[in-house]
């Protein structure tokens, strides 16, 4: 009796476990202003499309890191929603106003990351459109329209990622997208025993505008 | 007495007939109108539905291309509405609205709406959105200020991706506040901005 049992269990999570790994979901994140440093551990507007949930959205009109980062206007917003029959679809944004980095080595004044990521009967797609940098100053130089995934170095610091993109997924049966404005990686030279640099290791990082957003059929 | 009673006989039926179908759904109820008709997103049904999703728009002018980033010309939002049982009440919804540009700059912020209460979402059947159209509304509260107003957006999926396709405009009337890009060009003259990033998904099966 028991044996029948445990039988008919397995049986039925035979059943049930497929369906719920194949069952569509939407997923999104997004925050303003994100410090991970040896001292400083902190994400700043941050949201998270929530299980079952439709939209979140958070809000702060400026938010300081002596030192290392200062920003005004931050607000995040996610939406999604999972639908195995008429297609899913998330989308995720942070935008920023005024921006400063690393006590004006980088800054920029209007900031939008976004991702977009759908799936359904015309197929699976993410893209980062409408992000975009306003004002943008690094080391003293306006850079205009970063072209995706732009490296520029910062010496004494580390280097910095423009409007760095992160597609995800097998395109098919999920697709999702990570789009990061600036991305700051901050390093420190190894030294070799007679005092050469023989390397650099990372030490930290600095994210501003962070957008992500996953669908899975 | 015997007439009495006949015509109590007749009235009953009839006032059975008049109540039930005073209770019935009906399939072109128009939704409470907060300001002058539009041109287009004129004709509605009474429908389940359900469209979710956010992006950008770049207003003014409102169409595919992006405005430069440094003018600061652009909007960004996230909304959602649904209408389960299609009487063009809305079950579910939110609205999450920022206005980026320097004049809507209010209190040091710039203009963030954010809906209080969604009342009512239609579908649109006369416009030219390929996969669905919806009109809806409520309440919202202007974060800068405090003000509670009634909004109303109209809402577009015209297939993907939804960036230079997808449409989506609102319209504030007690603010003054509008972001409407009706496009005498495209037939029918449909007020929606098409959007520079983002996705709106109609949900038909919940018809």
């Amino acid at each position: 009796m028991r044996i029948d049992t445990f039988r008919g269990a397995i049986r039925l999570l035979g059943l049930v476990l497929p369906m719920t790994l194949l069952a569509s979901a939407a997923q999104g994140q997004a925050f303003g202003l994100a410090v991970n440093t040896k001292t400083v551990n902190q994400k700043s507007v941050y949201v998270v499309l929530p299980a079952g949930e439709a939209m979140a959205s958070d809000q702060g009109q400026s938010v300081s890191v002596p030192g290392v980062a200062t920003a005004q206007d931050l607000f995040s917003i996610v939406t999604g929603d999972a639908d195995a029959t008429d297609g899913s679809t998330a989308v995720s944004s942070a935008t920023l106003g005024v921006v400063s980095l690393l006590n004006g080595l980088i800054t920029a004044d209007g900031v939008v990351a976004m991702a977009s990521s759908s799936i359904g009967d015309a197929g699976a797609n993410s893209n980062a459109a409408g992000s975009s940098l306003g004002n943008l100053v690094v080391g003293g130089a306006a850079i205009a329209d970063p072209a995706p995934n732009t490296r520029m170095s910062l010496p004494g610091v580390g280097y910095v990622l423009l409007n760095e993109q992160l597609p995800t997924g097998d395109g098919v049966t999920t697709t999702g997208m990570t789009v990061n404005m600036i991305h700051v990686v901050l390093q420190q030279p190894v030294l070799g025993l007679l005092g050469q640099v023989t390397g650099y290791r990372t030490v930290g990082e600095i994210v501003v505008g962070s957008a992500t957003s996953s669908v899975t059929r | 007495m015997l007439k009495l009673r006949s015509l109590a006989l007749l009235a009953a039926p009839i006032g059975v007939a008049l109540v039930a179908w005073s209770c019935d759904r009906q399939p072109n109820a128009l939704a409470p109108t907060i300001g002058t008709p539009l041109a287009h997103f004129n004709v509605f049904q009474c429908t389940p539905l359900k469209i979710t999703g956010g992006g950008r728009i770049d207003y003014p002018p409102g169409t595919a291309d992006k405005n430069p980033p440094a003018s600061h010309q652009y909007e960004t939002f996230g909304a959602h509405v649904m209408d389960e049982n299609g009487d063009c009440l809305a079950e579910k919804g939110s609205l999450e609205w920022v206005d980026h540009r320097p004049e809507w700059n209010i209190n040091g912020q710039p203009l963030n709406l954010h809906s209080t209460v969604i009342t009512f979402a239609e579908e649109a059947t006369d416009t030219d959105c390929s996969d669905g159209a919806a009109h809806w509304g409520g309440v919202l509260r202007v974060q800068n200020t405090g003000q509670e107003a009634e909004f109303e957006v109209f809402d577009c999926d015209n297939g993907e991706p939804g960036v230079g396709h997808d449409g989506f405009a609102i319209r504030v009337p007690a603010i003054g506040y509008q972001v409407m890009c009706p496009d005498p060009d495209l037939p029918p003259a449909e007020p929606a901005c098409t959007l520079t990033g983002g996705n709106r998904q109609f949900h038909p099966t919940h018809r």
